[in-house]
Formats: C-alpha cells, sequence, structure tokens
C-alpha cells in the first residue's frame, strides 16, 4: 500500500507543478528559484566535502572547539556577508558532511544573528547595502572553470563557489517570482495600535521577510516607511521581529536536502527566533524603554527611529544569543528529539559492553561474536557491491544462475555503509581491544580478532575499486569483456558460499584445513586468467584498455577473496584448543599449496622439517 | 591402574613440555582422523558428481586433504619420536 502510494506521489506532485506552471508565470519563477537553490546547496556540500580530512577541517575544529569561538566565527562571517541566513546555510552544509557538530554549528547560527545586525548600522547610519547577490555569475564562471582542474582542492573550492553562485541566483529567482505579491504590500493599510498591531506587524514581517528572501531588505522597506512616516514605531519593531523569524526561511530550505544534522541545525535556529521573538513581544514595551535609555546613552535624538530601530534589532538579537547559549544542550536535546535519526542497527556494537571487559574470556568471546557479526554485514554489502544478493549467493542455487539472474548491473555506494557502519564498528573492535588486560595467550588471540577486522576493512575497499570497471563491463556489448567480469563475481560469489559452509560447520569439524582448498583455487584462478586474458588479446576480443582494467580488477578479486579468507583465517585461529593448534601445524603454507597445484608434492619432508 | 602408566603419568606432571607434546599428539591424532573421514567423504563425492568442474573442484580439494594428512602424519611421527627419546 505504502509502495503504491510513493509511485504515484511523484508522478502527481509533478503534474500539479507543471499544472501550475502553465497558470503562473510567477509560481515557475519562485519554483525554479528553490530549486536552484537547492541545487546550490549540493554542489557547496560537494564543495565541502573536498576538505573533509583537511586544512579546513582543522581551521574549523580550531576555530569552533570553543562556544566563544563559534560565536566569533558566525559573527565575522554574517559580518562579512552582510547575511546571518547565507552563514546559516552554509553551516548547515558543514553539518551535513561532519565537518563540525551540532553544537559548533548552533554557535556559529548564534553568532551570525548578531553579526547581522551591523546591516541594521549600515542602513540605518549610511543608507548602505553590501550586494553580494551581484556575485553569483562571477562566481558560477570561475567556479565551473576550477571544477574542470585536476587538483582536488581546486575542484573543492569550485563547487563551493558554484554552489554560492547558485544559492544567490536561486533567491534572485525567489525575489524576482514573488515581485508580483511585493508591488501589492502597502504598509499604511494594516497600520494598527496595541498587542494587535504587534501581532499583525510581526506577522506581516515574517511574510515580507519569506518574499523578500532577506530580512535587510525588510529592515530596508521598514526603515524607508519609518522615516516616511508610514508606520509607527512600535509597529516597524514588530515588524523588525518578525523579519528575524521570517529570516529562518532560507535556513529552512537549505536544510531541506541536508541530512538529520543539517534539519536539527534548522530547527534549533527557529525555534530559537520564534521563542526571542515571543519573549520580546511579551516585553514589548519594557524593551522599548531600555532601547529609549541606550539611544540617549549614545547620543541619539529622541525621534530618531531608524538609528533607534537598529539599537532595538542589535538589543533583540544579542538578548537572545545571551539567553540562549546556556540553554543550548536542552536545545540540542530537544531537536534530537524530534529529529531522531534513522535507527542504525548496525552501527553500534552490540556485544562489546562494559561487564563483559572485565575478564579475558567472555571479552574475547564477544569480540569474536561482534567480528561475526561485522562479517555478516559485510558480506551483504560486498553482494550488493557486485550486484549480487546475499541469500542468493547463499542459496542452493548454481552459482551461474546467480550470476545470470543478476546481470544488471546495480548502483550501490559502498563508501557510505563503510564509513557509516564497517568502520565505526571496526573502530569500536579496535578501541575494545586496546582497553583490554589479558594473559599473552589470550592477547594473541585477541590480536587475531584485529586482523580478521582489518581484513573485513580492506576487502570492502578492494570491492568498491573493483566496483567501479565491473558496473561499466557487466553491461557491455563486448560478451567476451562482461564474460570475463562475470566470471569474477562467480569467483567470489563461490568463496562466500564455500566460508559459509566452513563456518556453519558443514563440510567438517576442521574448518582451518578447509581454507586451505579455497587458497589453492586463488592460485589456480589466477594462472587460469593469464592465459586467457593472453588468448583474448592476441585475437583482438577486448581492447587494451579493457585488458589493462580485467588485469586491474583480477588483482582486487584476488585480494577480497584473499582477505576474505584470511578473515575467516583469523577468526577461526582466535579460537584456542588441542585441535586447532593442531589443524595450525597442518595448515599448508602457500609454498606447500604451490607445489599441491603444480603435482610436485614434498610436503612430507618439509613437515618432518619443520617440527 | 599398571606400573607403567603410573609412571608415565608422573612423568608428565614433572616435565611440563612432555605435557605441551602429549597434548600436540593428541590433538594431531584427532584432527588426522578427520581428515581421513573427510578424505573419504570427498572421494565418494568425487564418484557421484556429474559436473565436470565441481568434480575439478573436489579433486582439488581431496588433494589438499591428501597432503595435509602427509604433513600431519609426518608431524605425528615426529613427535612420537621425540616423546620416545625423552
Amino acid at each position: 500500500m505504502g509502495n503504491t502510494l510513493r509511485k504515484v506521489l511523484l508522478p502527481s506532485i509533478m503534474l500539479v507543478l507543471a499544472y501550475g506552471f502553465w497558470i503562473s508565470p510567477d509560481f515557475k519563477e519562485i519554483s525554479a528559484g528553490v530549486a536552484i537553490f537547492l541545487f546550490g546547496m549540493l554542489a557547496l556540500e560537494e564543495g565541502f566535502r573536498a576538505f573533509t580530512g583537511g586544512i579546513l577541517e582543522k581551521v574549523l575544529r580550531k576555530s569552533t572547539n570553543r562556544m566563544w569561538k563559534s560565536l566569533t566565527f558566525g559573527f565575522t562571517a554574517a559580518t562579512v556577508m552582510q547575511s546571518s541566513s547565507l552563514v546559516s546555510v552554509i553551516t548547515i552544509s558543514f553539518l551535513s558532511v561532519g565537518l563540525i557538530g551540532l553544537f559548533e554549528g548552533l554557535g556559529i547560527v548564534f553568532g551570525a544573528n548578531v553579526g547581522t545586525t551591523t546591516g541594521a548600522w549600515l542602513i540605518a547610519g549610511f543608507g548602505l547595502k553590501v550586494k553580494i547577490s551581484a556575485y553569483a555569475m562571477p562566481m558560477l564562471v570561475f567556479g565551473v572553470m576550477l571544477i574542470f582542474q585536476k587538483s582536488k582542492s581546486m575542484k573543492g573550492v569550485g563547487y563551493i563557489l558554484v554552489g554560492l553562485g547558485f544559492l544567490f541566483l536561486g533567491i534572485h529567482h525567489m525575489k524576482e517570482g514573488f515581485e508580483a505579491f511585493q508591488n501589492s504590500l502597502d504598509l499604511t493599510a494594516y497600520a494598527m495600535e496595541g498587542l494587535a498591531g504587534i501581532l499583525v506587524f510581526t506577522l506581516i514581517g515574517i511574510i515580507a521577510t519569506i518574499i523578500m528572501q532577506s530580512s535587510h531588505a525588510t529592515l530596508v522597506l521598514i526603515i524607508t516607511a519609518l522615516s516616511v512616516q508610514q508606520l509607527t514605531y512600535d509597529n516597524a519593531l514588530a515588524l523588525a521581529i518578525g523579519a528575524n523569524v521570517g529570516t529562518t526561511i532560507t535556513a529552512v530550505l537549505g536544510a531541506l536536502s541536508s541530512n538529520v544534522e543539517g534539519k536539527r541545525l534548522a530547527l534549533a535556529d527557529v525555534l530559537f527566533k520564534v521563542a526571542a521573538g515571543i519573549v520580546f513581544i511579551a516585553l514589548m514595551q519594557p524593551i522599548m524603554g531600555f532601547v529609549d535609555i541606550i539611544s540617549s546613552l549614545i547620543g541619539l535624538a529622541d525621534d530618531d527611529y531608524t538609528m533607534k530601530l537598529a539599537v532595538f534589532h542589535t538589543i533583540f538579537n544579542l538578548a537572545g544569543v545571551i539567553i540562549m547559549v546556556p540553554l543550548i544542550n536542552p536545545l540540542i536535546g530537544l531537536v534530537t528529539q524530534l529529529f531522531k535519526s534513522e535507527p542504525d542497527i548496525h552501527a553500534q556494537p552490540k556485544y562489546l559492553n562494559e561487564a563483559s571487559l572485565e575478564f579475558g574470556d567472555t571479552a574475547l568471546e564477544a569480540l569474536r561474536k561482534e567480528t561475526a557479526r561485522i562479517y555478516e554485514r559485510s558480506i551483504d554489502i560486498i553482494a550488493q557491491g557486485l550486484s549480487l544478493d546475499k541469500a542468493d549467493i547463499l542459496s542452493d542455487t548454481k552459482l551461474k544462475n546467480v550470476i545470470k539472474a543478476h546481470d544488471k548491473a546495480v548502483e550501490f555506494n559502498i563508501d557510505e555503509v563503510y564509513e557509516h557502519e564497517i568502520k565505526s564498528l571496526c573502530s569500536a573492535v579496535l578501541d575494545y581491544t586496546n582497553r583490554l588486560n589479558v594473559d599473552p595467550v589470550t592477547a594473541r588471540q585477541v590480536s587475531r580478532i584485529r586482523l580478521a577486522n582489518q581484513s573485513i576493512l580492506i576487502a570492502l575497499k578492494d570491492v568498491k575499486h573493483l566496483q567501479k570497471n565491473m558496473l561499466q563491463y557487466i553491461n557491455s556489448d563486448n560478451a567476451h569483456i562482461s564474460s570475463e567480469y562475470n566470471i569474477l563475481r562467480q569467483r567470489i560469489a563461490k568463496v562466500i558460499r564455500k566460508l559459509e559452509s566452513i563456518r556453519s560447520g558443514e563440510v567438517s569439524a576442521t574448518s582451518i584445513l578447509s581454507l586451505d582448498a579455497l587458497k589453492l583455487t586463488l592460485e589456480k584462478n589466477v594462472s587460469l586468467l593469464h592465459e586467457r586474458l593472453d588468448v583474448l588479446i592476441r585475437d583482438g576480443h577486448i581492447s587494451a584498455d579493457m585488458a589493462i582494467s580485467l588485469m586491474n580488477d583480477s588483482n582486487y578479486t584476488y585480494s577480497i577473496i584473499n582477505s576474505l579468507i584470511q578473515i575467516n583465517h583469523n577468526y577461526l585461529k582466535s579460537e584456542e584448543g588441542s585441535e586447532t593448534a593442531a589443524e595450525h601445524m597442518i595448515a599448508l603454507n602457500r609454498e606447500e599449496i604451490n607445489s599441491v597445484l603444480t603435482g610436485n608434492d614434498k610436503i612430507a619432508d618439509d613437515g618432518k622439517r619443520r617440527v | 591402574m599398571k606400573f607403567n602408566k603410573l609412571l608415565k603419568k608422573l612423568k608428565l606432571y614433572l616435565d611440563a613440555d612432555a605435557e605441551q607434546l602429549q597434548q600436540e599428539d593428541e590433538g594431531l591424532s584427532k584432527v588426522l582422523k578427520k581428515l581421513k573421514k573427510k578424505e573419504q567423504a570427498l572421494q565418494s563425492a568425487i564418484e557421484k558428481e556429474r559436473d565436470d568442474e565441481e568434480r575439478e573442484l573436489l579433486e582439488q580439494e581431496l588433494n589438499i586433504v591428501h597432503s595435509q594428512r602427509k604433513k600431519g602424519i609426518g608431524l605425528l611421527s615426529e613427535i612420537r619420536k621425540k616423546n620416545g627419546a625423552e
């Protein structure tokens, strides 16, 4: 039912939008503005992603590791850019790629709210308006030029510029689209006294800012209206409060394309501004008195309402930040509660707990269970990375038929699951092993568990590399190359299936020794591929490029299989007993396996020498 | 219990190295028995298998098990020699 609804929903929305575009050019322009803006967000995130783990991350971490530093960072950025919403949007993209945390992000946004008040002073004092949107076009041009460069950081800067350019362009189109509504906004028509007036003008401020996509634009409007006495002073203050709330729309729009952290930040920003707005509306009269005191202290005339508005705007944001900074943790708690991240059953270790850490044996058992769990999940990821299905690989169906049934390349982002699940689990295992204090025998077993986890990570990285050409070639028109890549897939699948039967004890109790047969097959397949590759190139069935890809990918396949065997080898070795010790003694080394492969068996003699 | 067995137990108790050798002996014997069974199972599986590719894989595995047994037997006889010498 839900699935059908999802299938119908997207085309329905598109149809409604298309109809809207047909009947209203303004609506079309606004929607295009939103689309361009969101695309800008994606480009911005792509740009910042290039700097994760690099200098930007270091700079950000150093400049936001304390609350006062985050506040200063936000204040400076908003003062320079003359836009708190732009700072919020960039902060959301920092958060989305994990460059900073929610705590630091909120610090920046709060700082930006104070920074943006400098705008009111500039407008009221000098009639000055910094119009950063004029830079959108050059940004796009320079950005695209940089994207075409080879260097990763150049590309990153390019994407950031293009992202900012699109953000401005999007905002520009939204403004253009709303212009029709803006012209019909006559403030004198709503002039009202008392609380009702304050509430109505707050609402007008919110709507005007949403329409004009800029609290500065609203402030210009308020100041102009004030100077020609179209507006009473307290209504102007209410408009400024509304403008402050309405400006969060940009952050909310930006959060649409971001992950849960970005959404939390946007929500926290909205909550902060709405709460501050409510407090100021409730305390409007005493605050107006306070503004008068400050104004006379800095030598403003009693009727200099435009400058008084700037004072009010500053007090409003400054007081909001002073009140909210101590409440930042409850605020984070609230938004985390409201925006729960997707439940991720894999990202948290299941068996590693403090209690099992106390005893060597239980700790080892916990580590073994956790590793087995990570391995199971990794097999699932490897299967998907090969455009296969784990259940099918482990079924009784002939592998040739399994490969045939999955002959279409399916995109699967290994990096994402690697980063969010496997890497964090493996580091939890490593962290746990570092905290263990055990006897030398258990320490040896623990170190094998560590090695098994290391091999899991290597295998996944190799699948990622293999995936690149494989996705292209399994659907190739050239039957020879697609067949070779299917052989590679089948080979990995076969090893996974065999390892599963060894692990489940189907083969025999001599699990470690069963791995030797797999090692033999691995070595044999390498020489077989080389022979086949010669024929394929000689007969002109595949191009030189294909041959190079195939050679590289056959090495990745070798490494994946080897890692899979190593995982199980180390996992099984971590179980100590007289029989497993005997199995280790009997297990063949690479040289011995090669002598079986060539039919030149000297094992008995070698074995005698080893004792 | 016969006197010789008692003597052997006493010797094991006093000599940690001998105990380790004894453990290795027991471990190897058990694994070798399992390998023998596995070898027989593989042989009968090869006879039944009709798919050439699968049969070749089983034969490879049989070769491996055979080599492992040979190696194991060599190791066991060395251990027993050492045990006898002590």
